[in-house]
């Protein structure tokens, strides 16, 4: 079962460079010509995005996924979500605003939860009318990080979940800390009226 | 606008020819002028030592068995990186994360491929602000200043702009204690940390202040926590071999090194402390194949030290080499013997006293009044020990083992002792020394009436 894994992260460890190389070749493409090829940037991005989050749900899977904690700036997350997806939002008329509130360190996985939150935004941005908001607070002696819409919001609360969400699910329930675990909850309302994806955590 | 990066040199490390130019691309996206390659592990150094760049970014995997972080260490290892110098890790392994979040020795941030210039370009900036933030006290650390760098590191703690920064705050504090001799507030400050999460660098940071307050049973519990529960995290598994080696267990601790040494084949200094615990574990041949490989391959210049070869013929004496231990000490060169150390000079004299005693009695029986009134550290006392039994000096032998076992270290070297007398027929005597000791302690320690 290692070898299989080996093989899954050396393939996809490869497939990610290439797609830095394809990224880089459209950045001199960019910069000869003058063009944005932001939207072309961004697909190669979210597809590399794919394939860590596949494997870490395989890993997942197999009780093979450990967390990386390292202490965090809640903006500073906030902020590289924005920068990751404000661009794509904007090209559908779609504005991203960041509520963020907390100005201290916070001990979590900060790639994963940054995947996890630019996941969520992006299925928000499918649904908005015309916002979509990521807000973070202290809630409750914990970390509350909230990507919130102003679209019908989910059909079914619990909705039925796809890899993003039981993922996000997964992972949020092994940030630990003092006792205490991190969860995830999905309803509808809030100041905006639509869905809203609320992320807690110790 | 003004862009800082204009100005600023920078260093892209990576062994594929198109990765790196993918990260040039990236860098002169953002203003980088001055954009230099290293193909490999070497040339990065080299480039490193010559002309220091401003901002490194290094592709973690290097090939030929190197990486990034081993760079990294190694740069630290020769002082070779400023507090002030950028080293940002580039990496498509998720795995990375995992060696980030454990260590202590990390960079000042790292970046997951494929990512856009704006994304480096917010942690650049990012970086650069923390690196104003602690300016002045990089550079009260640098002049060692500890008392100074540790109230500028109270200041910022309590500051407002400081709150992005409280955990690398305290991490500097307690390095900076640690550092300072202050091992118990050390360990304070490392549990602070810890109370808010359970870091393993923090953990580790615990058990190596215990064992320098020489709590060595605390030290062990505390880091065998670190090791079961994170065993990427092989500094911690050098600091349990180390912890192990006090307590008398060289077995366990060769044991442990054994294994890491395994997945790190080209750490040097931990072949080195491989070589120790061998040692003390009568393992001669491995003493022997860890030294030959650090005198062959530790290629930074300055890194191979006449201590290591001391500890090549050390091994090559015990295994009975004796020709192979001469050839080795008569290898060192007369400049170097003359700015040996008391501990390397009675060491060296020890040694080539068993492997040529033609040359060697004369230069041990010359340093013999220094060697039964000195402070010496227990290494060479067990040369020392080891040469004055087989020459027959039995008061030079016990006095060197009586000292060995009033040391603060009896427990390392207890079994070496031993095993040296025994070699020599002369257990009785060993244990008359022991309870000589043993007896002195009593006295010492009880109060006068």
């Amino acid at each position: 079962m290692q070898k299989l894994l080996d093989i899954l992260a050396s393939g996809i460890h490869d497939a990610k460079n290439q797609l830095f190389q394809a990224e880089s070749t459209l950045i001199e493409a960019e910069s000869r010509h003058g063009v944005d090829l932001g939207e072309a940037r961004y697909a190669i991005e979210s597809a590399a995005q794919r394939l860590s989050r596949t494997l870490t749900a395989y890993r997942l899977g197999r009780d093979d996924q450990a967390l990386a904690i390292v202490p965090t700036v809640v903006g500073d997350l906030c902020d590289e979500v924005a920068l990751a997806q404000r661009h794509h939002l904007a090209a559908t008329q779609i504005r991203l605003e960041i509520d963020c509130q907390v100005f201290d360190e916070w001990p979590l996985d900060r790639d994963l939860l940054t995947d996890i939150l630019n996941n969520a935004v992006q299925n928000a941005g499918r649904f908005a009318k015309t916002c979509v908001r990521l807000g973070a607070a202290l809630d409750d002696g914990g970390l509350l990080l909230r990507v919130e819409d102003d679209g019908p919001g989910y059909a079914e609360v619990p909705p039925a979940g796809g890899t993003g969400l039981k993922l996000a699910e997964t992972l949020a329930a092994l940030h630990a800390r003092k006792g205490r675990q991190g969860s995830l909850r999905l309803d509808n309302g809030g100041p905006l009226g639509g869905a809203r994806f609320t992320l807690w955590l110790p | 606008m003004n862009n800082p990066y204009i100005k600023k040199r920078f260093l892209v490390i990576d062994d594929q020819p198109t990765a790196r130019d993918a990260l040039r691309t990236v860098a002169q996206n953002i203003g980088a002028f001055a954009v230099e390659f290293a193909a490999n592990y070497q040339d990065a150094l080299y480039r490193i030592r010559n002309n220091t760049p401003d901002i490194i970014l290094c592709d973690y995997m290097l090939g030929e068995g190197r990486s990034g972080q081993q760079l990294l260490e190694e740069l630290r290892r020769f002082n070779l990186l400023a507090d002030e110098t950028i080293f940002m890790m580039v990496t498509g392994e998720q795995s990375y994360e995992q060696v980030v979040s454990a260590v202590e020795l990390v960079p000042d941030d790292y970046i997951i491929k494929p990512f856009s210039p704006d994304k480096l370009l917010l942690r650049l900036d990012r970086i650069v602000a923390k690196k104003e933030f602690f300016k002045d006290y990089y550079r009260a650390k640098r002049k060692q200043e500890f008392d100074q760098a540790l109230a500028l590191l109270a200041k910022k703690r309590d500051s407002e702009a400081g709150r992005p920064y409280r955990f690398e705050i305290l991490r500097q504090q307690a390095e900076t204690e640690m550092a300072s001799g202050n091992a118990k507030t050390a360990e304070e400050t490392y549990r602070t940390i810890l109370s808010n999460y359970e870091f393993p660098w923090a953990r580790a940071g615990v058990a190596r202040s215990l064992h320098r307050q020489e709590k060595l049973s605390e030290a062990r519990e505390e880091i065998e926590r670190v090791v079961s529960s994170t065993p990427t995290f092989f500094d911690a598994a050098d600091l349990k071999a180390s912890i192990c080696m006090a307590q008398g267990e060289a077995e366990e601790a060769q044991r442990v090194l054994d294994e890491v040494a395994k997945k790190t084949p080209r750490n040097y200094l931990r072949k080195r402390l491989l070589a120790e615990a061998a040692t003390l574990n009568g393992d001669d041949e491995t003493a022997r194949a860890a030294m030959a490989d650090v005198i062959a391959n530790d290629s930074m210049p300055g890194a191979v030290q006449p201590e290591d070869r001391l500890a090549l013929a050390r091994s090559q004496v015990n295994g009975n080499e004796v020709i192979a231990a001469e050839k080795t000490l008569v290898g060192l060169k007369e400049s170097e013997l003359q700015n040996l150390t008391l501990d390397l000079q009675a060491s060296y004299a020890a040694l080539l006293a068993i492997s040529s005693p033609g040359k060697g009695k004369p230069r041990f029986a010359g340093l013999r009044p220094a060697l039964m009134s000195a402070a010496l550290e227990s290494t060479p006392r067990l040369d020392i020990l080891r040469a004055a039994l087989s020459l027959g000096d039995h008061e030079l032998a016990d006095h060197q083992a009586e000292t060995l076992m009033e040391a603060d270290d009896a427990k390392k070297t207890f079994g070496s002792t031993r095993k040296l007398y025994s070699l020599h027929g002369r257990e009785m005597d060993f244990r008359n020394i022991q309870k000589q000791v043993a007896l002195k302690r009593i006295k010492h320690e009880t109060p006068a009436a």
